[in-house]
């Protein structure tokens, strides 16, 4: 187990110093493949991992401490990886798919003027995710969760000539930042409190009930803002700037779900903070619903996809929120498949069409196609949770899982079923105007091949491997019947009994879920395929979804604009008028000091005995007067 | 300050004064004359009256080392200098900024003055008695005896501040160098 | 010790040091401020001498012939300077002997 989670941790970081420290010695190519071995050799350690940890007895993992990093008074930490059945599932999911889109990437990125630094990016980024995942204590968790902060900004920015891209990426940071400010803010009172970081620590003492509040709190907030929910979210939809596979890997199946996983993690400290957890499961079904209904105005593929990441994400929010906490994992792992798959499949239409990414001009290009067509299709069906494929098993658990809740329970679940039928609406919707039909003018023109084929084989590849996993990766669990993965989560995140529903309510949400999905999918394909319904024009609630929801005026008018006359203001007032002549003035005060005392040394021997005389008759004086 | 007034001491006394009035009238020509061959001859007699006085308090060694090494050596030196230097006639308080002669005369006042008050206001009750001395005090036997018994280590160390001074002597009345060294006139 | 008391030698050794210390301070020539200079140590050695008699301590005595040497040794020196200055047609006078001006 420990040399699994080593050999995981440690491969992709020798893959950054490879790639780095070989330069330009390194082909492009070589760096390609560097980095996708590196990951694909984290994950042949993270299923060494999971197969020693199943076969330990009770799979309550194994803590293990490299050196210790930090002591300082009575507060040490160490280098510390934890393998248990939460962070093996997470090696598992960041690895295998991290595999599957870096070496989609060697097909997507070949050509680019700067791969080398491309590759290095990512591999930097897959050891940051997961030594978040097998951080030991919270300290590396805290580590882990900066650099991955820090990967993303990298990584969104990649192309850095485009000033929206250089924008986008500095938006990702900063709010990414607000979160990381009150999860230190969580962990200095943490450390206050229990004088430790490490799990035993902080998952055991009791606090009281304001600490644990105030502690959750910043948790929660770190939590918002990685997984871009209310209130912190827009900075996803621009960080679509980055190339694909980057979206794939980093702002739908691993970085964003982050949070899903912090709250899973310290899940004992919500547990003790239970309004807490609650305003979680809140946030995470009002994203769903404001996600929803931004991503059925949206024109760019991508940004459809990214506010779906963003609705399924409040899905995970809602689940862990309410105390399911391995059916929020569940989806997570499901939608990993069918998310990465999108993005994957939308990227083979985007790099055949050479960087267009505007549906309304990609209408047909399934005809050309075919193969991403189908692709495409077992996605947006898992996405939607239409039985057999994944999504289904994940999504209804969830929305089940609040019903036993009270009544805000109740306002979750209906929450859940209209947002069941939100992304029934607004993925087909995607799909019909792009896929099928006549292949548009615009199609015709610009569509490209790669040698006969759809893409190069390492970008087909993974999209294939994806759209398997997402057709069957949802019989893992069936939560009525058979719950392997619950089982398997247990000793590290047991789901609260109020959250376990009877199998009645599973069945009749389930049900009820699957119908308001195939409803969003009949609208659909009456409004955009078949053009029998009209598209209602209702110019203020477009304008409105189309701005989403005003949000980055309100956040420009809030924070930056004060900020700005802010800092405009001291740079007038404070720095051009008193720091900068500062040095000059005070250089000058110097040299006309220098040249005062300069008039001492007139360079006459008399002068200078008559220091002499003057000094001796001034001690003498001192001491008669001492005496 | 009680003066003991007897015979002998009347003798003493006279010695004194006329010794102590040529020093300061010595003393005060040196720094007033422009010729400064004319301070050279009065420091010659200010060396001389100071002889006297030493020997008024039994050192006679010291008496007759000053007028040996200080009046004949040193001052023979002197007089050499200002023979090959040539006429230089120079006013006393001639040159300088004007505020430069009030604090000269402010500066040697005040340490003057405080060296008399230290004798007169700190000093002096204990200044009235004199301990006795042995006939020996001041002999050249004496003074010999001490030099290599207490104070050997001052003996040889002034041998070597004599033997760097010559050393320092030579080197800077030697012959210029061949070709250079000679500086234009200012 | 009959005649004057140890104070009067010290009154005079403070005039002549007086003396000496005035003459340095306005005079030019540098030969005449050496002379003055002389004029200083023979004061201290006469405060030397007179406490010598007073404490009946040789050391006193011993440390007079030491300042005799130094300033034979010192009058050497300086008069090498001189010498050197006027070989060099240099004029005597401290005030133009001023390159060391800041």
């Amino acid at each position: 187990m420990t040399g699994g989670s080593w050999l995981c941790l440690l491969s992709p970081l020798a893959g950054v110093f490879a790639i780095t420290l070989g330069g330009t010695r390194i082909s492009r190519r070589a760096a390609a493949w560097i980095s996708t071995g590196s990951v694909g050799l984290a994950f042949a350690g993270a299923l060494w991992a999971f197969l020693s940890l199943r076969s330990q007895s009770g799979h309550h993992g194994e803590l293990t401490t490299a050196w210790t990093w930090l002591q300082s008074g009575n507060f040490s930490a160490g280098l510390t990886l934890l393998v248990d059945p939460l962070s093996s599932l997470m090696m598992l999911i960041v690895s295998g798919v991290g595999a599957l889109i870096v070496l989609y990437s060697v097909g997507y990125m070949d050509g680019d003027d700067e791969e080398r630094r491309y590759f290095a990016y990512m591999s930097l980024f897959v050891f940051s995710m997961l030594l978040l995942v097998e951080g030991g204590n919270l300290l590396l968790l805290l580590v882990g969760w900066g650099l991955v902060g820090l990967s993303s900004y990298l990584l969104i920015g990649f192309w850095h000539e485009r000033p929206s891209a250089v924008r986008a990426a500095k938006k990702a940071f900063v709010m990414n930042a607000i979160g990381d400010a009150t999860l230190a803010l969580a962990f200095f009172a943490l450390i206050a409190h229990t004088h430790s970081l490490s799990f035993a620590s902080a998952f055991g003492v009791h606090l009281s009930s304001t600490a644990q509040t105030l502690v959750a709190l910043g948790l929660l907030g770190g939590a918002v803002a990685k997984s871009a929910q209310l209130p912190l979210q827009t900075w996803l939809p621009d960080a679509m700037e980055g190339p694909t596979p980057v979206s794939a890997l980093i702002h739908a199946a691993t970085m964003v779900t982050a949070g899903v996983y912090l709250i899973a993690r310290t899940h004992p400290i919500f547990e003790q903070a239970r309004t807490v957890e609650l305003i979680a499961a809140g946030t995470g079904a009002l994203t769903l619903l404001v996600a929803g209904l931004i991503a059925l105005v949206q024109t760019d593929i991508k940004r459809v996809i990214a506010y779906s990441t963003m609705s399924q994400i409040g899905y995970m929010f809602m689940g862990v929120g309410v105390g399911a906490y391995a059916n929020g994992m569940f989806h997570l792992l499901t939608h990993a498949f069918f998310k990465a798959l999108l993005f994957m499949a939308a990227g083979v239409v985007i790099h055949a069409l050479a960087g267009e990414q505007d549906i309304r001009k990609m209408r047909g290009i399934g005809a050309l196609m075919p193969l991403t067509k189908w692709c495409f299709l077992a996605g947006a069906l898992a996405l939607v949770g239409v039985p057999p494929f994944s999504g289904f098993f994940s999504k209804d658990s969830i929305v089940a899982a609040t019903l036993a809740l009270g009544w805000y329970g109740k306002v979750f679940w209906a929450c859940g079923v209209l947002g069941a039928l939100l992304t029934g609406l607004y993925t087909f919707r995607l799909w019909f105007l792009v896929f099928p039909g006549e292949p548009s003018p615009f199609v015709r023109e610009h569509h490209h091949d790669h040698h006969g084929q759809e893409g190069p084989w390492t970008m087909l590849v993974p999209v294939g491997v994806l759209a398997v996993l997402a057709t069957v990766g949802g019989w893992l669990q069936f939560a009525p019947v058979w719950h392997p993965l619950t089982t398997w989560l247990e000793p590290a995140a047991r789901t609260l009994a109020v959250a376990e529903p009877t199998n009645r309510q599973e069945y009749f949400t389930s049900v009820v879920t699957v119908l308001a999905g195939l409803l969003g999918i009949g609208i659909a394909w009456a409004v955009y395929a078949g053009g029998r319904l009209r598209r209602p024009s209702l110019p203020f609630l477009q304008r409105t979804l189309e701005h989403k929801f005003w949000f980055d005026e309100l956040y420009d008018v809030l924070f930056y604009r004060p900020a700005a006359a802010t800092a405009v203001l001291l740079r007038r007032e404070i720095e051009d008028a008193i720091v900068l002549p500062t040095g000059p003035d005070l250089a000058r005060t110097t040299m006309d000091a220098g040249a005062l005392a300069r008039r001492l040394q007139t360079g006459l021997l008399r002068t200078y005995v008559l220091f002499l005389a003057s000094g001796a008759a001034i001690v003498a004086f001192v001491f008669l007067l001492a005496k | 300050m009680i003066l003991a007034a007897s015979a002998g001491n009347i003798l003493v006394w006279i010695v004194w004064l006329a010794a102590g009035f040529a020093c300061l009238a010595s003393g005060i020509a040196v720094v007033s004359f422009s010729n400064p061959f004319y301070s050279a001859l009065a420091l010659i007699g200010n060396l001389g009256s100071l002889a006297v006085l030493y020997l008024l308090v039994s050192a006679e060694f010291v008496a007759a080392a000053q007028v040996l090494v200080y009046a004949g050596a040193v001052m023979v030196m002197f007089l050499f200098v200002i023979a090959y230097v040539g006429p230089r006639l120079e006013a006393p308080w001639a040159g300088g900024p004007p505020w430069q002669a009030v604090a000269a005369v402010l500066a040697a006042g005040s340490l003057l003055t405080e060296i008399i008050v230290a004798i007169g206001l700190k000093a002096g009750g204990s200044l009235s008695h004199d301990r006795s001395v042995p006939g020996s005090f001041g002999t050249p036997a004496w003074v010999g005896r001490l030099f290599l018994t207490d104070h050997l280590l001052a003996f040889e160390i002034t041998s070597i501040v004599l033997l760097v001074a010559a050393v320092g002597g030579v080197i800077l009345g030697g012959h210029v160098k061949r070709g250079g060294g000679e500086a234009p006139a200012q | 010790m009959s005649g004057p008391g140890t104070a009067w030698y010290l009154a005079l050794a403070a005039f002549l040091f007086g003396t000496g210390a005035l003459g340095v301070l306005i005079r030019r020539n540098p030969l005449i401020v050496l002379l003055s200079l002389e004029i200083m140590l023979n004061g201290a050695n006469l405060a030397l001498i007179a406490f010598s008699r007073h404490v009946a301590n040789g050391a006193g005595q011993i440390f007079a012939l030491g300042v005799m040497a130094v300033a034979a040794s010192e009058v050497c020196v300086g008069l090498g300077l001189v010498v050197a200055l006027h070989r060099r047609r240099l004029a005597l006078d401290v005030d133009t002997l001023s390159e060391l001006r800041g």
